[in-house]
């Protein structure tokens, strides 16, 4: 019955028909499985040079595929119906090439070759070449076989894991395998006195999976071959293998590249893909027309032995064991390997934000930088202003000081002579003393005055009651004012909010207000010559102190230009005046404004924001 | 009592000086403005005045062109903050008694006044004079002063008759008269008094 099932069921028949059809007949391959299609690693290593042939033959290509289960069942006897089955299939075709795929298969083929395909070439694949000595191959035959060291892998153990004291080989109980439980037996035999081996061909896999979770740290397998337990279940290998490595407690080695990923750590491995590509070249040259026999392919031996990073990681073996040349597969993507372009870009995105946070931040500190620079030189040159401005009225700051002075040493000087008298008049004496302190006073504020105008410092912000510092002001002018005779008249209502600002500040542009005004008036005749200045809170909470003199206004010409530094209409002026005036006032949010009045002359009107809730000293 | 008039808009530097010239024994007068100066002078004080050159209003070299021209022979000092050449200069040469500098020493400032006091006296000593002489002047007929003149001019009295149409003797009468009632006997005083009232010496006629 069994062999029923298997002639029947995988007597598969693929048909792959390369595309553009040819006129000539296309080229027939027979591959030959000997357990089934899904069984590693044969099933791998027709798969590699399926796919190999494919693509490298110029030539269209008929690819069959037979399915024997015989490999795993004992009695080769049963083949008969089979054979008959694959006559009837393959008459009246003629076939180019035969591959069997592993020893038994190439075992079928040559018992029935002289039935079945007596003049087809045939090239045997994956079979170990101890399995077909060369004695065996006719002409018509060649193969690509295997050379397996088998001592290598127990040796590969022992590298990785050198505390290592059993190994368990994990291999089935059909014919196939028994052979090899065999050839291992007898090559393992120099590691006798290293570790002691475990076969496990005798169990089922239900036991083998329940020894190999409770083996202690020091045992290790390795996974040979499971195609049929000892209780004769068959088993695709690759489920098996990943069954086994979800309960194992030691690491398992394997013998193929097919195995790696499903749980293997790796090793020297049989190469089923360079086998695939190696029979895939044969195959080409025998369709070609050469001679089988003559063709003598390499034996397809290890290539650099390769290791899955994961199971490394599980088992705890650094890679500092592998041997030199290793190859590490699997290696566990991170983030970088997962999201390198997601991360270059987030990271260049955040480089970019970080570049352009940064510049922002420096053009703020370097505009920053440049206001306080501006604010300095502003600063530096308002105060050089005033100093010029103080130095122009030197003459009459020195005369206002002079005055007081003048009383002191009157008052002094008569207290003396008072003195001197036989009886002196010591009420006398002491209002003359009183006077000295009241004028040495005055005296001492107009130094004060003075020394905090040419003052340099940091702009102050503090209430500051206009109406005094108009006072203030025309009392540092008074000299200068007699001096030219000019009359001031003031229109200072008491009551006025307090403005905020430098006083200092606001005094140099009462100054420069006043000292403009004063010369503008040079020509205008004694009896005219006044300055009229008021203060008054308008609406919206601003402040305004008006300077109106009796000149001859401004000209036309002269309209946009006023406050363009080194615009002047003077003969000795530096043009800054207005210039420092205007930003000042800009400075304190407010604004500096010129015009001519109605009534002739120029009116000058300095506009500050008041602090309404503070109303100045009365 | 010597007064001392004390123009200066500064009234801390017009309550010390004023202090100072009290002391002296001055009798200070304070004006803080050439107007009020002007308003409330009296020429007939004996006394001297004291101006501030830099003033609102009129300065002090106006206030002195002021002064004078309304007839004022008071002696001016003058004050000033600071020294300056060309107004001293003016000053000076408008009959200035001095021209000091503030803050003004009193050693100075009572040289300066202790003169004007003596040019004051001067003055006013030659004005009461003058005004003795053109009082007598005053009580001369007509033709008396018409004789006057002829004869500070140096003419005889026949050369007077002649000119002026009547014989000597009258005119020796009205000479005689003439002499008695200005006090003075000889031809020399006669002149010296008319020269002093500024009659000419030349006969216009």
């Amino acid at each position: 019955m069994r062999f029923m099932r298997a002639a029947f069921g995988c007597a598969a028949l693929l048909t792959l028909v390369v595309a553009n059809a040819h006129a000539t007949e296309p080229q027939r391959v027979l591959l030959v499985h000997a357990f089934g299609h899904a069984y590693s690693p044969w099933s791998d290593m027709a798969g590699s040079f399926r796919a190999e042939l494919v693509k490298k033959s110029p030539e269209p290509i008929d690819l069959y595929e037979a399915s024997l289960d015989t490999a795993r069942v004992q009695n080769a006897g049963d083949e008969g119906p089979f054979v008959e089955y694959m006559r009837a299939l393959l008459s009246g075709r003629k076939l180019d090439l035969i591959v069997p795929v592993g020893a038994p298969a190439a075992f079928f083929v040559k018992r029935h070759r002289d039935l079945l395909f007596p003049t087809t070439p045939m090239m045997i694949i994956g079979a170990d070449r101890r399995r077909i000595p060369d004695a065996t191959l006719t002409d018509n035959d060649t193969g690509v076989l295997l050379d397996l060291d088998l001592p290598a892998y127990v040796d590969n153990i022992l590298r990785l894991r050198p505390k290592t004291t059993d190994v368990a080989v994990v291999v089935g109980n059909s014919p196939v395998e028994r052979y090899w439980t065999a050839e291992l037996r007898h090559d393992f035999q120099p590691f006798a006195d290293r570790v002691n081996l475990q076969w496990f061909n005798d169990l089922t896999f239900g036991e083998m999976l329940k020894r190999a979770a409770s083996m202690p740290p020091q045992f290790a397998i390795l996974w040979v071959l499971l195609s049929e337990d000892a209780a004769g279940v068959t088993y695709s290998q690759d489920r098996a293998l990943e069954t086994m490595r979800e309960k194992t407690a030691v690491p398992i080695f394997g013998l193929g590249d097919y195995e790696m990923g499903r749980g293997i750590v790796g090793g020297p491995l049989i190469q089923t893909q360079t086998l695939g590509q190696e029979a895939a070249g044969v195959a080409l040259r025998i369709l070609k027309g050469e001679t089988p026999g003559k063709i003598h392919p390499p034996f397809v031996v290890f290539g650099a032995p390769i290791y899955d990073s994961r199971e490394l990681r599980r088992w705890g073996i650094t890679e500092a064991r592998l041997p030199p040349g290793s190859i590490v597969q699997f290696r566990e993507p991170t983030v970088w390997d997962q999201y390198r372009w997601q991360i270059m870009l987030a990271g260049a995105i955040m480089l970019a934000q970080t570049l352009l946070i940064a510049y922002v931040l420096f053009q703020n500190r370097k505009r920053r930088a440049a206001e306080a620079d501006a604010s300095e030189q502003r600063q530096e040159a308002a105060h050089l202003m005033r100093v010029s401005v103080l130095g122009e009225l030197s003459g009459a700051i020195a005369h206002e000081v002079n005055q007081p002075l003048t009383a002191i040493l009157s008052n002094a000087q008569a207290a003396l002579h008072l003195l001197a008298q036989r009886s002196p008049n010591l009420a006398e004496i002491r209002e003359a003393i009183n006077d000295i302190v009241h004028e040495d006073n005055r005296a001492g504020d107009v130094i004060a005055r003075l020394r905090s105008l040419l003052k340099k410092g940091e702009q102050k912000s503090e209430q500051v009651d206009l109406n005094e510092l108009i006072k203030s002001t025309i009392g540092l002018l008074r000299s200068e004012l007699i001096a030219r005779h000019i009359q001031v008249e003031t229109d200072l209502p008491s009551g006025l909010p307090v403005a905020w600002g430098d006083p200092v500040q606001l005094q140099q542009v009462l100054l420069n207000l006043f000292m403009n005004a004063m010369d503008a008036m040079a020509s205008t005749p004694n009896a005219l010559r006044r300055i009229t200045i008021s203060s008054r809170a308008v609406q919206s909470g601003t402040l305004q102190v008006s300077i109106r003199d009796r000149g001859p206004g401004i000209g036309p010409n002269s309209q946009d230009q006023l406050f363009k530094p080194f615009y002047t209409s003077k003969d000795h002026g530096l043009g800054l005046g207005l210039t420092i005036c205007s930003t000042i006032a800009q400075s304190h949010d407010g604004k500096l404004t010129l015009a001519n009045h109605e009534d002739g002359g120029a009116l000058a009107v300095l506009s500050l924001p008041a602090r309404e809730f503070l109303v100045a000293a009365q | 009592m010597f007064t001392v008039y004390l123009v200066d808009d500064n009234p801390g530097v017009l309550k010390g000086l004023s202090r100072l010239l009290r002391a002296k024994g001055y009798d200070p007068r304070a004006f803080s403005s050439a107007q009020e100066f002007l308003e409330q002078h009296d020429s007939a004080v004996a006394g001297c005045a004291i101006f501030d050159l830099a003033m609102p209003g009129l300065d002090g070299l106006t206030l002195q062109q002021v002064f004078k021209a309304g007839g004022n022979q008071r002696p001016i000092i003058f004050l000033t903050g600071k020294g300056d050449i060309p107004k001293s200069v003016q000053a000076m040469k408008a009959g200035a008694i001095d021209f000091l500098t503030k803050p003004v020493n009193d050693v100075a400032l009572l040289d300066a006044i202790a003169r004007a006091e003596h040019d004051d006296a001067e003055a006013r000593q030659k004005q009461a004079e003058l005004a003795a002489i053109e009082a007598k002047i005053a009580t001369l007929t007509p033709r008396e002063r018409e004789v006057l003149s002829h004869v500070v001019a140096g003419r005889l009295n026949k050369q007077i008759a002649s000119d002026l149409g009547t014989v000597e003797k009258t005119i020796k009468v009205h000479r005689g008269r003439m002499m008695e009632k200005l006090g003075v006997r000889t031809v020399a005083d006669l002149v010296r008094l008319a020269e002093k009232a500024g009659i000419s010496t030349r006969i216009n006629a």
